[in-house]
């Protein structure tokens, strides 16, 4: 009988803590049309002048940020949603700049300079609580196909919200803040300095031969080093 | 005679409105806000530096002091040098501050606190044009970005400061 009444405890636990977890999951937001937001660059930004007009190809986007949902910029009050993947978006914006300046190759064979985006963080970070803190974090990895060599560049864009009170508002100041955060990274790493000495360490000029893709394999070395005594 | 008076009015607004819209030319071209990097033994989290920098730029746009606000780092043509500033600066201390100290005693016992010095150049020959020091006291409750924001504006405040007081004919 006391056995039995114990069990029925257990269950009832158990039953409840069930039950708080379906509540759980029931109070996280799920995205809708209403908390839906659509992120895009309000202008191209204009990419710095090379001594030589060259070309880009834009060959992917990682998201290394590893967040479980990338897409949820916003938790609180119902959640704010953007409707494509951060790498999208950035595939995005980073395509129609270079096309604008008409610095995107058609395709990998055609291109001076190939790019692999290893995004980081995109959204909103933690701010004092009386404003939004837009935040858009990227590493580039710039490869050259001729010479198989290859550099790496960060760049980072941040902006700051005012907070809103109505939910309308807060959508529309989260949007904007992380608009501008996204154009002032791409400004970052299209306009910048790193860019600037990484193609020009990586560049070849057209008319000097590209150096082998693979370089010839070293004379065989001992352990230590010394290359074997003949004989 | 209103038609008259209307008609006046009309012009008298037309000849003035444009004037008035009209944004004085800024003295530099733009200004480009460096990362304020932590000095030795300042214990605060990294995401702060960051978060300085975002107010800086902000309350640098919000000043309209500068024709433009650069990224960090943002290639500039050797044209506009001469008229393009760089702000640099390190924070060079910060309190963490004791809520039972600022409970007990009062009188601005216990804040946090935080220390800034940065400095105001020319991007062509890297003249120093302003120093500036900033030294931020809030309560120990409060969130350190708060501090950020405040340093941030009296940042921008004394340089707006010194530049007026640099144009002004002597």
């Amino acid at each position: 009988m006391c056995f039995r009444r114990v069990a029925l405890r257990q269950w009832c636990i158990l039953l409840a803590c069930a039950l708080a977890s379906v509540t759980a999951a029931a109070d996280d937001p799920k995205p809708t049309p209403e908390n839906t937001i659509h992120v895009q660059l309000a202008e191209p930004v204009k990419p710095q002048a090379f001594s030589r007009p060259l070309k880009f190809f834009l060959v992917d986007v990682i998201d290394r940020s590893g967040s479980a949902q990338p897409m949820m910029v916003f938790k609180p009050r119902g959640g704010i949603f953007l409707d494509h993947t951060p790498s999208d978006i950035t595939r995005a914006g980073l395509e129609t700049c270079l096309k604008s300046a008409n610095m995107l190759a058609a395709d990998r064979d055609s291109a001076d300079l190939l790019l692999t985006v290893y995004l980081f963080n995109f959204g909103l970070s933690d701010s004092s609580g009386m404003d939004f803190f837009g935040k858009v974090e990227f590493a580039v990895t710039l490869k050259n196909p001729k010479t198989a060599k290859s550099q790496q560049i960060t760049a980072s864009g941040t902006s700051i919200a005012g907070v809103a009170v109505r939910k309308k508002n807060i959508q529309k100041n989260v949007q904007e803040d992380i608009e501008r955060a996204f154009a002032d990274a791409l400004r970052n790493l299209l306009r910048g300095v790193k860019l600037r000495d990484a193609v020009a360490a990586l560049d070849v000029p057209p008319d000097l031969p590209a150096a082998p893709a693979q370089p010839p394999a070293p004379p065989p070395t001992t352990a230590a080093g010394k290359p074997p005594a003949a004989g | 005679m209103k038609i008259m008076a209307l008609g006046t009015l009309a012009a008298v607004l037309a000849g003035t409105l444009p004037a008035i819209a009209k944004d004085p030319e800024p003295q530099f071209k733009s200004v480009e806000a460096k990362h304020f990097p932590r000095a030795e033994g300042v214990e605060l989290s990294p995401a702060f530096s960051d978060y300085l920098y975002a107010e800086l730029r902000a309350e640098l746009t919000k000043a309209k002091l500068f024709g433009q606000v650069l990224g960090e780092d943002e290639v500039v043509d050797a044209a506009d040098a001469p008229k393009s500033l760089v702000i640099v600066g390190t924070i060079t201390e910060y309190k963490k501050g004791s809520v039972v100290k600022s409970e007990l005693i009062g009188f601005g016992a216990g804040m946090r606190s935080l220390k800034v010095d940065a400095n105001v150049a020319r991007r062509s020959d890297q003249q120093n044009l302003t120093a500036i020091h900033v030294h931020v006291k809030v309560s120990p409750r409060w969130d350190e970005k708060i501090m950020a924001r405040a340093a941030a504006k009296n940042i921008v405040k004394q340089l707006k400061n010194s530049l007026k007081a640099e144009t002004k004919p002597s």
